[in-house]
């Protein structure tokens, strides 16, 4: 994907999940994106890793520092106890604007996932984004498999949980592919 | 039988001791290797001091790895929510993970070019880069014949992991998973906020270079690092528990690691963004280009240990002194210091993004194309250093009673610290003061006419 669209679908990915409550900090952003490019097939630059709090890229990291530093996002931190969130400034909203084409091809997707992502919390999102990994890893494997072995890296993630994520994943991936049927 | 200890004489930490193992790894020819790649590229065509190599920079990360491991794993510094994930003394995986973290920090720079990072993604295959080559020595016949020597053995992935970390690991699509453990332990080599690496390349770096500003009090910082709940990310997540454990520091050591952000801050200033510097860069690649065998180093093990700055600086002597010779020019403009110099430097604005005032990612290079374009591909060039990204936030303990929180929500220094320009046009110092005035006069239009380009391109490309 190019650059600039990149950033546009970012833009559009923050601002949208501001909108619908999220905290929208970067691990909301990060997952939101990771399951974005799994679910509906947007094709971003980023590779992802299993990390710390499930699938992580470091090239989204460094791509959404240089938007702060192009003023395109700015970083508030209402309290040092809590990650900053990233608000789109004007001038991103602007780039979002620019960009209609690109925002008329990946507007639907944007919508769906920030309505179905952006009232969750940091570590609902963290489950959710590792069983799309588990997933991926073995898509022919049950749900329990799967869920196992969520759990075997994600271990503070009890067996209930780990199973619910894997189930909500498998409806998603349904509900997507009667979407872009 | 006891481990033997040796030491040696380093002009940063006074003495590195290393025991009989660890001897045998730098004893390695691709260790030894070292010995003949300068840290800072030819840097000391500036500062004369800088011809300072990989090799003792090596052993030096080695030394601090070794003294973080020794902090963070002491019983009484560990506070009970991440008590499961650290080993202690007398555990069994405590030996295990101190030897491999030293011997990762040993071997974190084996992969490194001649002229270490000097254009190295246009002098490697495509898809390969200098922590591929590493993860390829640490896994090749020789190191694993040393490993498995050793007394705890350790396992190649460890060590290949903890030296390359995760940010390179995902790029170069090794498709590895780290755990906390794991993660913590290549943050401490590798890490963007307290890697040892960064540590000892600043410390080593500014006394080299003569520069005091790199200095910082880095035993004051190692001895308050910890190992702490990541602190939370949002208002909706209560309890620290499920948090991860990450590399933090006290309290009492934010100012430490403030001063080390500053030196950075300097160095790069000073030393990595010099635009003479990154002009002999744009040489000694346009050099290595021209010589090399269709413009590439090697990438397999074998390959890449038999080449070093001596075959680089003996071809680039011989090069200048014959017109004849592939890359003779540019050979030419290191060898007579008739090197580029800085026609234009990056507009930095960050007040204002909204009109032309600042310059955004990629006006700079537009700039230079346009100028090269006009004035000539062998008389301008566009510099910039290889990375030069704003440091991440990190933790911070304020005691146990109160938790972890962001270092950015403390410290003022954090959220105020500047970006130092980066990118240059670079010209020929005949011509520099003309390309300087020809860019000042034709920047608005040729930037917007870029923009506008750009922005229908990309969307050509959606569409």
């Amino acid at each position: 994907m190019n650059r600039l669209v990149q950033e546009a679908v970012l833009v559009g990915l923050a601002r949208r999940l501001a909108e619908r409550g999220s905290w929208a900090g970067e691990t909301h952003l990060q997952k939101s994106a990771y399951l974005l490019s799994e679910l509906r097939g947007v094709d971003f630059d980023f590779d992802f890793i299993l990390y710390k709090h499930g699938p992580f890229s470091f090239e989204l990291r460094d791509e959404l520092a240089s938007m702060r530093a192009e003023g395109l996002m700015e970083s508030h931190a209402p309290s040092p106890r809590y990650g900053p969130r990233l608000q789109v400034t004007a001038r991103g909203k602007e780039v979002e604007e620019s960009f209609s084409k690109t925002m008329r091809r990946f507007g639907g997707s944007l919508d769906w996932i920030t309505t179905t992502l952006g009232d969750r919390g940091v570590m609902d999102l963290e489950r959710l984004a590792t069983a799309m990994w588990m997933t991926r890893q073995s898509p022919s494997s049950s749900v329990r498999a799967r869920a196992e072995a969520l759990v075997q890296v994600k271990p503070h993630i009890s067996m209930e949980d780990a199973e619910e994520a894997v189930e909500e994943i498998d409806q998603l991936l349904a509900e997507s592919k009667a979407a872009t049927a | 039988m006891a481990k033997r200890l040796h030491e040696v004489r380093d002009a940063v930490h006074v003495f590195v001791s290393f025991d009989d193992d660890e001897r045998r790894v730098i004893d390695s020819p691709a260790f030894q290797r070292l010995r003949h790649i300068h840290q800072l590229a030819l840097t000391y065509e500036v500062y004369p001091g800088a011809s300072h190599k990989r090799f003792e920079h090596s052993l030096g990360v080695m030394h601090l790895a070794g003294r973080v491991y020794d902090v963070i794993t002491r019983a009484d510094k560990i506070s009970d929510p991440v008590r499961e994930t650290i080993p202690v003394p007398n555990q069994s995986d405590y030996g295990y993970w101190r030897t491999v973290v030293r011997m990762a920090a040993l071997c974190h720079d084996m992969g490194h070019l001649p002229f270490s990072h000097a254009a190295e993604d246009e002098l490697l295959p495509a898809g390969v880069n200098h922590e591929r080559i590493t993860w390829d020595i640490v896994h090749g016949e020789a190191m694993k014949e040393i490993f498995e020597d050793i007394t705890p053995s350790p396992k190649p992935e460890h060590v290949g992991k903890l030296a390359v970390g995760p940010r390179k690991a995902e790029r170069m699509g090794l498709n590895v998973s780290f755990s906390d453990w794991e993660a913590i332990l290549a943050e401490v080599i590798v890490g963007d906020a307290f890697g040892v690496d960064r540590m000892d390349y600043l410390l080593r770096d500014s006394i080299h270079a003569g520069v005091q500003y790199g200095r910082f009090d880095h035993e004051r910082l190692i001895n308050t690092l910890r190992v702490i709940p990541e602190p939370r990310r949002e208002e909706k997540e209560t309890d620290e528990a499920t948090t991860p454990p990450v590399l933090g520091c006290e309290r009492g050591g934010l100012h430490s690691a403030e001063q080390l952000l500053l030196a950075r801050y300097f160095m790069f200033s000073q030393v990595y963004q010099h635009p003479t510097r990154l002009a002999y860069n744009e040489h000694l690649k346009d050099f290595l280009k021209a010589w090399l065998p269709d413009g590439l180093f090697p990438s397999d093990v074998d390959g890449h240990l038999s080449r070093d700055d001596a075959d680089v600086l003996a071809a680039i002597k011989s090069a200048a002194a014959d017109p004849d010779q592939p890359g003779h020019a540019p050979a030419q403009r290191i060898v007579t210091r008739n090197h580029f110099k800085k026609a234009y430097e990056k507009k930095a604005d960050p007040e204002d993004h909204d009109d032309l005032r600042g310059d955004r990612s990629g006006d700079v290079r537009t700039l230079a194309e346009a100028a090269s374009e006009h004035f000539g591909a062998d008389k301008v060039a566009y510099g910039a250093p290889p990375t030069n990204k704003p440091p991440d936030d990190f933790a911070v303990r304020e005691g146990a009673s109160r938790g972890s929180v962001w270092a950015k929500g403390l410290s003022e220094v954090m959220r105020k610290l500047p970006q130092s320009p980066d990118e240059f046009v670079l010209a020929d110092s005949e011509i520099r003061d003309e390309v300087s005035r020809w860019l000042e006069q034709h920047r608005a239009r040729l930037l917007t006419e870029a923009r506008n380009q750009q922005i229908q391109q990309a969307e050509e490309e959606v569409a």
